[in-house]
């Protein structure tokens, strides 16, 4: 046993690093359920054909370390990987129970997304997550956890620990050859032992049977110990490995575990577990205290059945409390389905109801863009085309042209979301999921957020364009159907199908591309709002046309005017909401167009002002 | 240490804790088993070790043998550990010496088929109620040497953690295990067991005997 001095302290730096490597594959190996079932020990068979233990020709380099070959465990080796850079800080893994209440019903409660998320995640995010043991009886759909075993995994360092070990001692118990000895020892004990421990029955129950089990196993490993709350740890026993002694250190293993884990697992079917639990545990605590982990489990198995059923979104949102927003997992294989549904609706608490566009519409302002920017990121790749539908084909609604917020739902839907994609597009430095909602924001100025995209070079224009478009609401306040023809002009892709716009004329129609309807009645339209809104946009127009006689002369600047009728478009409420309408679903719709396009149209607001006001004149 | 054995569970209570040992003995590189008891909701560990599981299997049949000729008798099973010393072979022809450094012994106390003889039974029967119907007693009886077998397996456990230094150096191993051999004595003297297991752990006592 020659010990060089210098290389010494460097080889009990990697066994140490290997045990805490390989007593977590062990510890993990026989308690994180695989995906299918049993196959495992057909592929021990396969390992062990013959004497062939010592014949290393498959032998892997893992597995000679310790001279122990284990069987993969992907949640071991991506803990391991994690251990190795953070040499020699304690190893704390947590067994977890996971139950369902009992009669827990598969099909409407949403599957649970914390195993995928315990697994998924690296060992470092975990660590916030770690449960407050309190909770440990609350899942987020009623199921309950309970950590049955707590394994630690330390080093000791002794002081002095580098003098020592770079000194030239030698004897046999400083030696990593005794350190390596020992430490096969010790896992093998480990290996035994994690098979003689009450969980590995659950383990075990798990793994092989096909069916769905109302329990599960899950496991956290982290480096530090989260206290067990009292209860807890009173109900555990200990188990203690001999440590193994370096020159430098002691090796531990220490474990708690729950030396019988409540009947609810007793769907295992075995008449013998009762039995010999009260034998085994021993000791003169063990009756009260194997009583005690059923005491507080039926108040949520079988009784609170009914409060375990909710849908895990909306039991997230009703519940404040942070444990609620890391549901309990489940041993279901849709995981990745689970947390994306997780994610839309349990974890922001925006579930969908909040979502249709109706209220951002309503009030096209900035905090309704950053509410929906806010579900934009939750919900990053959720396709728009989730919003348009809903309120898009819905004519009838759209119909009831008096119903602001209908038309506002309608207007905003389509034509908000169909621009987004377009303006990914746009040569722009602002965030894609915020320029929707921009739009909504100037809702008086139709052209402008287009404008603002396309180029700053365009600023003058947008000015000017500024001045004009808001004449055009004014005009549009006071005809019977601007929306119509806005929505029509500017918003063909969503309308046109359910929508016939020739029908739709209003006796002040400012749409750019029908000034021949122009002064023309509304009553022709045949549709049953602009029948409805006749009469008092009529009323609407006559209180527009006094307004503008009174108005004052021709040669007022643009700003003035432009000034003038937006007072009057308060003045008939009605009126000025179905305006509101119109200008912002064409100013939602505008986007669509190109710059050149709202320049075009510019003109021809221009143009008609000039109209109206030449025929207010002469009137 | 394992009292109210019936007949035919000999094999597995003996298998598993004789693997048991062997697994924390055999330190060459191993591909452990997993080997669940039928009788017994135990899963225990073997080493992957055919030739091993071979031997263990020849020794227990022979102990059952010895059992079903000798039933009256308390039987012992002794698992020992030795290293190999080439004795400078000079003039005498023995020249290998078999150097024990450790030693296990089970003492089995097989039932006797009517109704179980609890000898010292440490886990002594609640009540034999004769009403008590046969299967309820069996399935106590049942778990209760399931509970005793487990606590030996800890047991086991316990002793290897705690005495390690008296392991040899792993040797670069051509085998699984340490030389070992198992021997099977049977004695009516019931204070055998725990008088011979001290002494054998002392002084090394070498039995050619195989």
């Amino acid at each position: 046993m020659a010990v060089n001095p210098h290389s010494e302290p460097a080889k009990m730096e990697q066994i140490i690093t290997e045990f805490f490597a390989k007593s977590l594959h062990i510890i993990l190996e026989s308690r994180c359920p695989y995906v299918s079932s049993r196959n495992y020990s057909g592929e021990q068979i396969l390992y062990s054909p013959s004497s062939s233990a010592s014949s290393s020709s498959s032998t892997r380099p893992r597995d000679k370390w310790f001279n122990l070959a284990l069987r993969d465990c992907p949640a071991a080796l991506e803990n391991i990987d994690f251990w190795r850079q953070s040499n020699l800080e304690p190893m704390v893994v947590d067994v977890v129970l996971v139950q369902r209440p009992l009669n827990w019903d598969y099909t409407s409660s949403s599957p649970n997304p914390r195993v995928a998320f315990e697994r998924n995640s690296s060992s470092k995010d975990r660590f916030p997550f770690v449960w407050k043991s309190d909770s440990d009886e609350f899942g987020s759909d009623g199921s309950t956890e309970k950590i049955i075993e707590r394994w630690v995994v330390q080093y000791e360092s002794k002081k002095g620990c580098k003098e020592a070990c770079s000194g030239s001692k030698r004897s046999s118990s400083t030696s990593s050859h005794a350190l390596y000895k020992k430490s096969i020892l010790l896992l093998r004990s480990l290996y035994v032992t994690v098979r003689l421990l009450p969980a590995y029955k659950i383990f075990r129950e798990i793994n092989s049977s096909g069916q769905i089990r109302s329990f599960n196993l899950i496991h956290r490993v982290s480096s530090s110990v989260e206290p067990l709350i009292r209860r807890d740890e009173a109900e555990m026993q200990q188990f203690m490995f001999t440590p193994v002694e370096t020159s430098c250190g002691k090796l531990h293993i220490s474990l708690l575990y729950l030396p019988s884990i409540s009947d609810t697992t007793s769907e295992s079917s075995t008449p013998m577990s009762p039995q010999f639990i009260p034998d085994y545990v021993g000791s003169p605590l063990a009756d009260p205290l194997k009583r005690l982990p059923s005491v507080p489990m039926p108040q949520y198995s079988p009784s609170s059945s009914p409060f375990g059923r909710r849908h895990s979104w909306s039991y997230d949102a009703n519940r404040a409390s942070p444990p609620s927003a890391l549901p309990s997992p489940s041993p279901s294989p849709t995981y990745s389905e689970s947390r994306t549904l997780h994610s839309k609706f349990g974890n922001h608490p925006h579930p969908h109801p909040h979502r249709p566009p109706t209220s951002s519409s309503r009030y096209p302002s900035l905090e309704i863009a950053q509410v929906h920017n806010k579900d934009m990121g939750y919900d990053e790749y959720v396709p728009s085309p989730n919003f348009s539908p809903s309120t898009s084909p819905s004519p009838p609604m759209y119909l009831q042209g008096s119903n602001m917020l209908k038309v506002l739902l309608r207007s905003d839907s389509a034509p908000v979301y169909i621009p987004t994609s377009r303006l990914g597009d746009a040569p722009l430095s602002s965030n894609k999921t915020v320029l929707p909602f921009s739009p909504p924001h100037k809702g008086t100025r139709p052209c402008l957020s287009l404008l603002e995209r396309s180029s700053s070079a365009l600023q003058g224009a947008k000015l000017l364009k500024e001045d004009h478009s808001k004449p055009s609401g004014v005009k549009i306040s006071s005809n019977s159907s601007p929306h119509k023809s806005f929505s029509r002009s500017c918003s063909r892709l969503s309308f046109e199908d359910s929508y016939d716009d020739s029908e739709f004329s209003g006796p002040f129609v400012v749409d750019d591309d029908e000034l021949i309807d122009h002064g023309i009645g509304s009553r022709p339209g045949s549709s049953d709002r602009s029948g409805n809104l006749g009469t008092p946009h009529e009323r609407a127009v006559g209180a527009l046309v006094q307004m503008l006689k009174k108005a004052p002369p021709l040669q007022q600047d643009l700003n003035r005017s432009h000034s003038l009728k937006q007072i009057q478009i308060q003045d008939p409420p009605p009126v000025a909401a179905s305006n509101m309408a119109a200008s912002s679903s064409s100013s939602r719709v505008s986007p669509v167009k190109t710059t050149s396009d709202a320049l075009e149209e510019l003109k021809v607001y221009m143009d008609m002002k000039q109209l109206l006001l030449r025929q207010s004149g002469k009137s | 240490m394992l009292s109210d054995v019936e007949y035919f569970e000999i094999r597995e209570v003996l298998q598993c804790i004789l693997h048991t040992i062997f697994f924390h003995r055999a330190l060459g590189l191993v591909r452990p088993k997993d080997i669940d008891l039928q009788l017994f909701e135990i899963t225990y560990v073997q080493c992957g070790d055919a030739e091993l599981e071979k031997k263990v299997d020849e020794k227990i049949d022979q102990f059952i043998d010895k059992v079903e000729k000798h039933p009256n008798k308390k039987n012992q099973i002794c698992l020992s550990f030795f290293e190999v010393k080439n004795k400078q072979a000079t003039w005498f022809t023995h020249k290998v010496e078999h150097l024990y450094w450790e030693q296990w012994y089970i003492n089995i106390n097989v039932a006797q088929h009517p109704k179980p003889i609890s000898g010292k039974s440490h886990h002594s029967k609640l009540v034999l109620d004769p009403g008590e119907s046969a299967s309820e007693e069996r399935n106590a009886r049942r778990a209760t040497l399931e509970s005793s077998l487990h606590e030996v397996l800890f047991q086991i456990i316990k002793f290897v953690n705690e005495k390690k230094d008296h392991i040899p150096p792993i040797p670069n191993m051509e085998g699984v295990s340490f030389p070992y051999e198992i021997t099977i004595s049977s004695s009516s003297d019931s204070a055998f067991g725990m008088d011979m297991f001290k002494r054998m752990l002392q002084t090394g006592h070498p039995t050619m005997l195989s």
